[in-house]
């Protein structure tokens, strides 16, 4: 990404190639039931709709028919440790409508490590149970040492 | 004035010590029947409560009896008006067909011809096409190039497409005219319609079974009684607004085109559309549901023959929508208008979108930009899709409707080419149409003797109730500043309690929604003293009227 603030273009003047524009496009998970022909995208905050067109068209050759986009409000919060109130930085979102006998799906990117995480869960399971085994056993003696029994 | 104080407290006593029957009371011997009667078991959960809490108020409406206080009881629940999906008749996007055909629960049928009731009047129309053509074209011609045509330009829309809508809207004008005064003395019902020019139609009216919103799911989660119940679906209020260029309404409504049972025929199928309005491109806007359908309650022509729509914002669409999309659009914008007319039209006959039609209602709508014509005929069967009912409602509404077809092809040094005389027989036969008298009773709703609040005898009443209800539907803006949460007091009040030294004053604190106010929930105009009735007058504030539902 470029940290150059580009000129913008006027009329006349010489066309700028850009190498590296601050332009990017993150595919996001859509709130639960949207309409199966629309994608939403988080973008950087200087895209226009007609960037956001073009990015889609020319660079990934999706059929674009509509753009919407709309700008969140960054979360407040606690900073941790300090104790005050700190925003997060605004999202632009965009709305792009896809041709409506298309439907998108939105790719399932961990589905191999589902089964790990399983796994694990499990074996925290069986630590959890053994120290409460552990703890009954010892209810009548507290404050000794695990050392201590046999 | 001591001894009758006493007196009184002294009979208080007797009461409580004295036995005045000598043994109990007789028990009442029709007390016992054949059978045992037990009253009615209900269903004491929360969810059948709240029903029949509901299925209470909708009965509460069905029996107010005039048009304006049933209009005035929909709107009760809320002061500052419902959250309604907006749905303009110009502003269509894309792929909205779905929504719509939901929304209205119309079933769309493409169609080349005028359904089979047209068909007697073909003959008539003919020979009117033949002796009126060169009148429009004269017409045809005088508005595209003999009047040169200055119109205010508003900002809100693009030129080109007010431009459309404009030139369309003197030449509809024009062919009206003349196929009114043709057709004046050859069919009585056109002598006696009453024509608007440029008249208000919007509709008002619940669906149910949409998909719920972010914020209900978050208010029910604080309940474990709610806990199963996340996404049960509410109700969602909707208003249309559509400006035609002309309506003709008169005093008898048109003939259905279907028998009604065909309303409950299953081949009529409306798929359900039940994501959110927002995910097509319809936004919301706080405001008192209206229903107008061109003139106020009491008027003597009550039911739309046929209105003329613009198709301007065509222009406005964007080119990636296509050509298809676009015709859809019009079907959009056709069942829309139809729907609305028709619905706003069945208020006035005291239905609400509670309590449902028992009859069908049928309208004519053009949609046009002077050379391409659009013809659709609408049966209304059914207004009834609130959440209760979108899924047992048997009956649909069914829409008729052409492709865009030209009327002429070019207009060139004053000569019109390519004149196409089938689509103004078309034109004609939508006026052929005649309204026929119903024999049912078509306000079974009203009341016997007070129907609009004109009726109504007590002068207090009446006057009120009139400046009310025009107040209302005008929908003027609050003189007062709406309520609001301030963006400092959301991070600092309610998302971080960093004030909670603070004592709590404002609604939100004190756990009140000021949205959920009741449109009576307001101090009455107060009567000054010098004008309280003589000689000593405790009423301090006047009377109001709200319908008690």
């Amino acid at each position: 990404m470029s940290t150059r603030w580009y000129p913008i273009y006027q009329r006349g003047n010489p066309q700028l190639r850009v190498f590296l524009p601050n332009f990017w496009m993150k595919l996001v998970h859509p709130p639960p039931k949207q309409l199966p022909n629309t994608v939403h995208f988080h973008c950087s905050m200087e895209m226009t709709k007609y960037d956001i067109r073009n990015y889609l068209e020319k660079i990934y050759n999706v059929p674009v028919i509509d753009v919407r986009t709309k700008i969140i409000l960054g979360k407040f919060r606690k900073d941790l440790g300090k104790g005050y109130v700190v925003k997060d930085d605004d999202i632009k979102y965009a709305y792009v409508t896809l041709p409506k006998d298309t439907k998108f799906v939105f790719p399932d990117i961990f589905e191999k490590s589902k089964d790990a995480d399983e796994e694990h869960l499990k074996s925290l399971e069986e630590a959890k149970k053994t120290f409460k085994n552990y703890i009954h056993r010892n209810k009548s003696r507290p404050d000794v040492p695990s050392w201590f029994s046999i | 004035m001591h001894l009758y104080k006493m007196h009184r407290k002294i009979t208080n006593l007797k009461k409580i010590l004295i036995r005045r029957y000598s043994q109990a009371a007789l028990l009442d011997q029709n007390e016992y029947t054949e059978t045992p009667e037990y009253p009615p078991i209900l269903d004491m959960s929360l969810k059948a409560r709240k029903l029949r809490e509901r299925e209470k108020l909708h009965e509460k409406i069905k029996n107010v009896n005039t048009v304006e206080e049933k209009q005035i009881a929909l709107n009760m629940p809320r002061y500052y008006g419902w959250k309604c999906v907006m749905l303009h008749e110009d502003k269509v996007p894309y792929n909205a067909m779905p929504m719509i055909q939901c929304y209205t629960r119309s079933h769309f049928i493409p169609i080349e011809k005028l359904p089979p009731t047209y068909t007697e009047s073909a003959l008539t129309a003919e020979i009117v096409v033949k002796e009126i053509k060169n009148l429009v074209e004269d017409a045809i011609c005088i508005e595209h190039e003999g009047v040169d045509h200055s119109f205010a330009v508003t900002l809100e829309k693009p030129v080109e497409s007010q431009k459309s809508d404009a030139l369309a809207n003197v030449l509809v004008k024009q062919i009206n005219r003349i196929i009114t005064n043709n057709l004046a003395d050859k069919v009585p019902h056109i002598l006696s319609a009453q024509v608007d020019y440029d008249p208000r139609h919007e509709a008002f009216w619940f669906v149910g079974g949409v998909d719920v919103p972010s914020n209900v799911i978050k208010w029910r989660k604080q309940y474990p009684w709610l806990k199963d119940r996340l996404d049960e679906p509410v109700d969602r209020p909707v208003q249309y607004l559509g400006a035609p260029f002309l309506a003709m309404r008169s005093h008898f409504p048109l003939k259905p085109i279907l028998e009604y049972s065909e309303a409950e025929n299953p081949e009529f199928k409306v798929p359900k559309f039940t994501y959110k309005p927002d995910t097509v491109g319809y936004f919301h806007a706080y405001r008192h549901g209206t229903n107008i359908p061109g003139y106020w309650p009491g008027d003597h022509d009550e039911f739309g023959l046929l209105s003329y729509h613009g198709r301007g914002h065509i222009l406005n669409r964007n080119v990636s929508f296509g050509t298809e999309d676009n015709l859809e659009a019009l079907h959009c914008q056709a069942m829309l208008a139809s729907f609305g007319w028709l619905l706003a039209q069945a208020n006035y006959q005291g239905f609400t979108t509670y309590n449902d039609l028992t009859y069908p209602l049928v309208t004519q709508t053009i949609i046009t930009d002077g050379q391409l014509w659009s013809f659709y005929a609408y049966q209304l069967n059914t207004i009834l899709m609130h959440n209760e009912k979108i899924d047992e409602n048997p009956k649909h509404n069914i829409c008729f409707g052409t492709k865009p077809l030209k009327l002429y092809e070019k207009v060139e040094n004053g000569k019109v080419y390519g004149f196409n005389e089938d689509v103004l027989k078309l034109l004609v036969q939508l006026y052929l149409n005649t309204p026929e008298e119903r024999e049912y009773d078509l306000k079974p709703y009203l009341g016997r003797e007070e129907q609009v609040i004109a009726d109504i005898e007590d002068d207090n009443k009446r006057c009120w109730l009139e400046k009310r209800y025009k107040h209302l539907v005008s929908n003027r803006p609050k003189h007062l500043l709406l309520p609001e949460i301030y963006l400092w007091e959301k991070i600092y009040k309610i998302e971080h309690k960093t004030r909670f030294f603070e004592p709590n004053r404002r609604p939100f604190e004190l756990g009140i929604n000021p949205f959920k106010r009741r449109l009576n929930e307001h101090l009455p105009p107060y009567i000054p003293k010098a004008l309280r009735p003589y000689p000593k007058h405790k009423k301090k504030f006047e009377t109001t009227y709200y319908p008690d539902v």
